[in-house]
């Protein structure tokens, strides 16, 4: 397995406040890997770590083989980043921004027109190349953002919250880019979120929670380590389903108008089914989610 | 390295307002003049011709001090702006290097201070010609604009200091606009200086701005002082510098030129040393 970021024992306090405690993960090449964690979690802090911003108190971190603290301008050449901030400015135009900022990249001398070119193309960003940064809508100020951090071909991409503050739309045309850009390049991509349905299509996700590790696997296996499936029953008789149910020995959550049954897998919902079959006006079943495995691990919802 | 110089004199002159605020003390002195200040000093002097281009030239001189000063500190502000709206994170997590990116901004501050100052320069020669004044002769115009980027390096030393003490635009905001007020006291513009008691000239003898504005005044009003105080006594004349901040006097002896020039010299190398100093510290 290449892996091309990895961290271990990585701890960052500021005053009393523990940001990060205690923090070992990797990151596999071409791989799309999300931290997922409220607001708070530690995510951006992490993030600032990785990218040679903040110094930590303890801990080790390779990237692309050069250890942070030691090789700091050979991680920053090869690091793209987004950042939650809009770090471009806004009287510049795309171009010139893309331009400006690919100018601090010495691999670039002598080549930054067909490198913005290139990282224009990338983020799909040449319709509005030549336009004020600052008149753009969140989500092309987004595409741009995301063209910057590619202008000097990184071996990683950081996204720091990519899609936060964007309507739904736009956020998922933004999220498909990022994901079409890592398929098709092998672009190594390290991002944070705080939406689950982001971080269910991730190849790997790792949960932090206080700056701890909370949980780690890809989507599916946090699913269905931490969600369960569930039936949702919708009676007709709401009595004889509980007495019908309580005798079964399955447990029960009763919603406003549904009484929703654990299962340990969706096949499980036939017996219960046959047996309630009279007590009920209608069913449905459904897959647990990442919201569901969320809850599990963290033992609270998200707080957004 | 360029690359940030570009950027940064992009981002001030893009921004119409901040050039304009960069500006504003200028305009402010320079109103003052027209309206009233300039009849007023003219008044309390002999009516002689050729009072109106020397003061025209003494304004002017001034003015060219100042403006190397707030337009220095107005460049300066994409400094602050960028901490600020954490632009500065994306130069910090390329390979640029923390002390390229400083020099930057100093670069760049530099060229803004001599290229504005360079133009009021213009604009001011211009000025004085359509007063009936004379323009300056080739040599004495040269030794102006030195004047003019010696003044324009030794502000964006003071100035790069200063700023290593902000952290916040509002913060900056008002000391620039304290600055710009102050400065035209501490130069001798909205007062010649002979008018401010003794402890206060002391201050503005020892504002390194100042002595930029004795250098361009005496180079700028050698002609025109020339043509008023032909045939007046010596005395006359050396009251009159005195007075109006051509020559500054410590302890009675009058400070010769090169004196100055190593004050800005010296100031330059002394603020950019501190700066430097000041900003490898807080690397991280």
């Amino acid at each position: 397995m290449d892996k091309v970021i990895e961290v271990s024992g990585l701890k960052k306090a500021y005053g009393s406040v523990q940001a990060v405690n205690g923090l070992d993960f990797y990151t596999e090449r071409g791989k799309l890997f999300a931290f997922l964690g409220p607001n708070g979690a530690g995510k951006s802090t992490t993030i600032d770590i990785l990218c040679t911003l903040l110094r930590p108190d303890a801990g080790e971190v390779l990237l692309d083989g050069h250890r942070l603290g030691k090789a700091d301008d050979a991680i920053r050449a090869s690091i793209g980043v987004v950042f939650q901030d809009h770090v471009l400015d806004p009287l510049l135009t795309v171009e010139e921004n893309i331009r400006v900022r690919g100018g601090l990249y010495p691999t670039l001398r002598g080549k930054l027109a067909d490198a913005v070119k290139r990282a224009a193309l990338a983020a799909d960003v040449t319709d509005f190349l030549r336009r004020p940064y600052g008149k753009l809508s969140g989500g092309q100020k987004r595409r741009a953002d995301i063209a910057r951090a590619l202008v000097h071909t990184p071996r990683v991409l950081f996204l720091d919250e990519p899609t936060t503050g964007l309507d739904p739309q736009t956020r998922r045309s933004v999220w498909e880019s990022i994901r079409t850009l890592q398929r098709e390049t092998g672009l190594t991509v390290f991002l944070t979120t705080h939406y689950m349905e982001e971080a269910a299509e991730a190849d790997y996700v790792v949960v932090i929670d206080n700056g701890m590790i909370a949980a780690r696997g890809t989507p599916t296996a946090l699913k269905e380590e931490y969600a369960s499936d569930q039936l949702r029953l919708t009676p007709s008789d709401p009595a004889g389903l509980m007495a019908a149910l309580v005798e079964m020995g399955v447990a029960t959550v009763r919603m406003t108008d549904v009484v929703a049954v654990k299962l340990g897998s969706t096949l499980e919902a036939l017996p219960v089914l046959d047996r309630v079959r009279g007590f009920v006006s209608g069913f449905e079943v459904l897959n647990g989610t990442m919201d569901d495995a969320f809850i599990g691990i963290t033992g609270r919802e998200i707080r957004q | 390295m360029r690359a940030l110089i570009v950027r940064n004199l992009k981002v001030y002159f893009r921004d119409k307002a901040s050039v304009f605020f960069s500006l504003l003390a200028v305009i402010i002195i320079f109103s003052l003049y027209l309206l009233f200040l300039g009849d007023a000093w003219a008044s309390g002097l002999p009516n002689v011709a050729g009072v109106k281009p020397m003061m025209d030239s003494w304004i002017m001189a001034g003015l060219l001090a100042i403006t190397s000063m707030t337009t220095v500190m107005g460049a300066f502000g994409t400094m602050v702006d960028d901490k600020v709206h954490k632009i500065s994170k994306d130069f910090s997590a390329s390979p640029a290097g923390r002390g390229k990116i400083v020099a930057g901004y100093e670069a760049a501050s530099f060229l803004v201070g001599s290229l504005m100052s360079l133009v009021a320069f213009a604009l001011a020669e211009l000025y004085i010609v359509a007063r009936g004044g004379a323009a300056l002769a080739l040599g004495p115009a040269a030794e102006v604009v030195g004047l003019i980027l010696l003044s324009a390096l030794c502000n964006t030393a003071l100035v790069s200091f200063l700023i290593s003490f902000f952290k916040s635009q509002n913060a900056f905001g008002t000391a620039s606009s304290i600055l710009g007020t102050l400065v035209g006291f501490l130069t001798g513009i909205y007062l010649p200086i002979g008018m401010l008691p003794a402890a206060v000239q002391t201050v503005i003898k020892l504002f390194p701005v100042s002595h930029a504005a004795v250098l361009i005044r005496q180079v700028m009003m050698a002609g025109p002082m020339e043509k008023v105080f032909a045939g007046a006594p010596a005395a006359t004349a050396q009251a009159f510098e005195e007075e109006m901040g051509v020559v500054f006097r410590f302890g009675g002896q009058a400070l010769p030129a090169y004196v100055s020039l190593l004050i800005l010299m010296g100031t330059a190398v002394v603020f950019y040393g501190l700066a430097t100093l000041r900003f490898s510290r807080k690397a991280r």
